[in-house]
């Protein structure tokens, strides 16, 4: 299967300023990705370019098998941009109508069903709407005629929790479907639910593609167990896998890499009352990346 | 496109038709009183405006007949003005400012190529202002009618086609400037400069030797040199008008085309 995203080489200079370097990835049919990096990293500079909003300075990308430069393509993708810009007097059931109709018609109970979704008020005049209520018109003209690929740049910015799962299940409902999305954002709880693999951009540099499976593996679990009297601090040293131990009285705190085995049969010889395992924190491996490149660039310059 | 350029358009068409209607309606319906008392205005009154606010005026010349009177009064400088100043500011909504606000990203990723885009909003433009030319048109001709100008239809006519040209060249260039840079304050100062020098040129600069050669670059000479309220139209000039604003459409499609939006 041909991939719906393919970029090879792709740069982008703005004058002197570095947007993007050599970014090569491939997305398949059917997949989510998540796009990470800071603000400023090159992520909005990417899904520029393969919206041919702007032009690379080198290299090329391909969507949905065609060059970006083929406009007739560009109705089969939907897009929401990071800053989206509405205003004017026009009523946003107007401007979706004629988004609608420049990529071929749109059936207005579907429009009608995800503003009923997100709980959007489409008869106000867009310059009256708040952030949160412009972006919910911006997730609705991106999702409405169904499109084979959703790019969607910082999906979530101004949306309450509400909605923001209700977000997140239309997403999930576009990869049932068998369509693909890439979603950028720069917090990685933003799109780990949902992300099959997850890029890494950071100063205008992919450096490192991920499935998000194989990072929550990797990933660190802060662990607290409560006993119901005081334990001594030696029956749980040097046990495979566990750091940053802390035993104080009858709590005991500390990070595992990798599987809980030992750390849950050390504790089994005392009275567990309370156990509380947080959710792999991707964050933190997150930020490793950041600060590893960071290191692996000092070394490179002065060579 | 057209449709939704026009809907984008439309509140400051009006406006501006309104606008320019009134202005029609209060200066020529005050010829009635000059008709009357040609000796209050006639040639003693003009005597004392200095030489170059007269030059500027395009002489004054005939001040109290019809002819004279609307081509003083209404196409010298006023209207052509009032219409180019609309033009710039309607151009303007076609790409540099939708650009500037960032409401143009989501639609260059529409499914419309970028040359067909920019062809649309140039038609639109052009659309537009012929509307507004219509109805100015009309107004014009019925007030000239009411206050007994003694102008025919088809003059008035021939020097308010000369306007629509005149104001759809500098339209045009702003959406060129726009189209090629996206920056609302460049178009206006191109169309500024080259409107405010071209009309100098060809008013108070044509008794200067050193610079008369430039009227060949002002639109204004085009518009003004044939006399349409008295000569009738003047084909080849207005055809130069109309060939430079196709020039320019065609740099503005080819600009906008190999540009990056919104950076």
């Amino acid at each position: 299967m041909t991939a719906v995203v393919q970029a090879e080489g792709l740069t982008k200079y703005y004058g002197k300023r570095r947007g993007l370097e050599d970014l090569t990835l491939e997305i398949q049919p059917g997949e989510i990705f998540g796009y990470l990096g800071p603000n400023g990293s090159g992520k909005t500079t990417t899904i520029r370019l393969l919206l041919d909003v702007i032009r690379p300075t080198r290299g090329h990308v391909r969507v949905l098998g065609a060059g970006s430069r083929e406009a007739a393509v560009r109705g089969r993708i939907g897009y929401l941009p990071g800053e989206l810009a509405l205003e004017g007097r026009e009523r946003a059931r107007d401007y979706l109508d004629f988004l609608g109709r420049v990529r071929g018609g749109v059936p207005p109970a579907r429009v009608d069903a995800l503003a009923e979704r997100l709980n959007a008020d489409l008869s106000v005049p867009m310059r009256k709407l708040s952030k949160g209520n412009k972006q919910k018109i911006g997730l609705i003209q991106a999702f409405m005629h169904e499109p084979e690929l959703l790019i969607l740049d910082e999906p979530t910015g101004g949306l309450d929790p509400l909605v923001q799962q209700e977000f997140l299940a239309m997403v999930r409902e576009v990869r049932a479907a068998g369509r693909t999305v890439l979603m950028s954002s720069h917090v990685l709880a933003e799109v780990e639910h949902v992300s099959d693999r997850v890029g890494i951009v950071r100063a205008g540099r992919l450096i490192a593609v991920e499935h998000v499976a194989a990072l929550r593996e990797k990933a660190m679990r802060r662990v607290e167990l409560h006993f119901d009297a005081p334990v001594p601090p030696e029956a749980f040293q040097g046990l495979p896998g566990v750091r940053d131990l802390r035993v104080e009285g009858a709590a005991l705190r500390c990070t595992i890499d990798g599987r809980p085995d030992a750390l849950i049969k050390a504790a089994a010889r005392f009275t567990v009352v309370h156990l509380v395992s947080a959710e792999p924190d991707l964050e933190e491996i997150f930020l490793t990346y950041y600060s590893d490149e960071e290191r692996h660039d000092d070394r490179q310059e002065p060579a | 496109m057209i449709a939704k350029s026009l809907r984008d358009f439309r509140r400051a068409l009006i406006g501006w038709t309104i606008g320019i209607s009134a202005f029609m309606t209060l200066y020529l319906g005050v010829y009635g009183s000059i008709k009357q008392n040609p000796d209050v205005y006639g040639q003693q009154a003009l005597a004392k405006f200095p030489g170059a606010l007269k030059d500027l005026m395009g002489g004054l010349q005939d001040f109290t007949s019809g002819p004279g009177y609307l081509q003083s009064v209404v196409y010298q400088l006023f209207v052509p003005m009032l219409f180019i100043v609309c033009a710039m500011l309607v151009a303007n909504r076609a790409i540099a400012q939708p650009e500037e606000a960032g409401t143009l990203e989501l639609v260059v990723t529409l499914p419309i190529d970028r040359k067909r885009f920019v062809l649309d909003r140039f038609a639109a433009l052009a659309l537009g202002l012929l509307a507004t030319a219509g109805v100015t048109l009309i107004v014009t001709w019925v007030v000239a009618e009411a206050v007994g100008m003694g102008v025919g239809f088809d003059r008035i006519l021939a020097a308010h086609t000369g306007v629509f040209l005149l104001a759809l060249f500098f339209g045009t260039l702003t959406l060129a400037v726009g189209a090629a840079t996206g920056r609302r304050a460049a178009a206006m100062a191109v169309v500024g400069v080259w409107a405010v020098l071209g009309y100098v040129v060809v008013t108070v600069g044509r008794s200067v030797e050193a610079i008369a050669w430039l009227k060949w670059i002002s639109p204004f000479h085009y518009y003004a040199e044939g006399q349409p309220l008295y000569q009738g139209l003047p084909v080849g000039d207005y055809l130069v008008l109309a060939g430079a604003t196709a020039v320019l459409a065609l740099t503005a499609v080819l600009a906008f085309d190999r540009r990056d939006v919104g950076v």
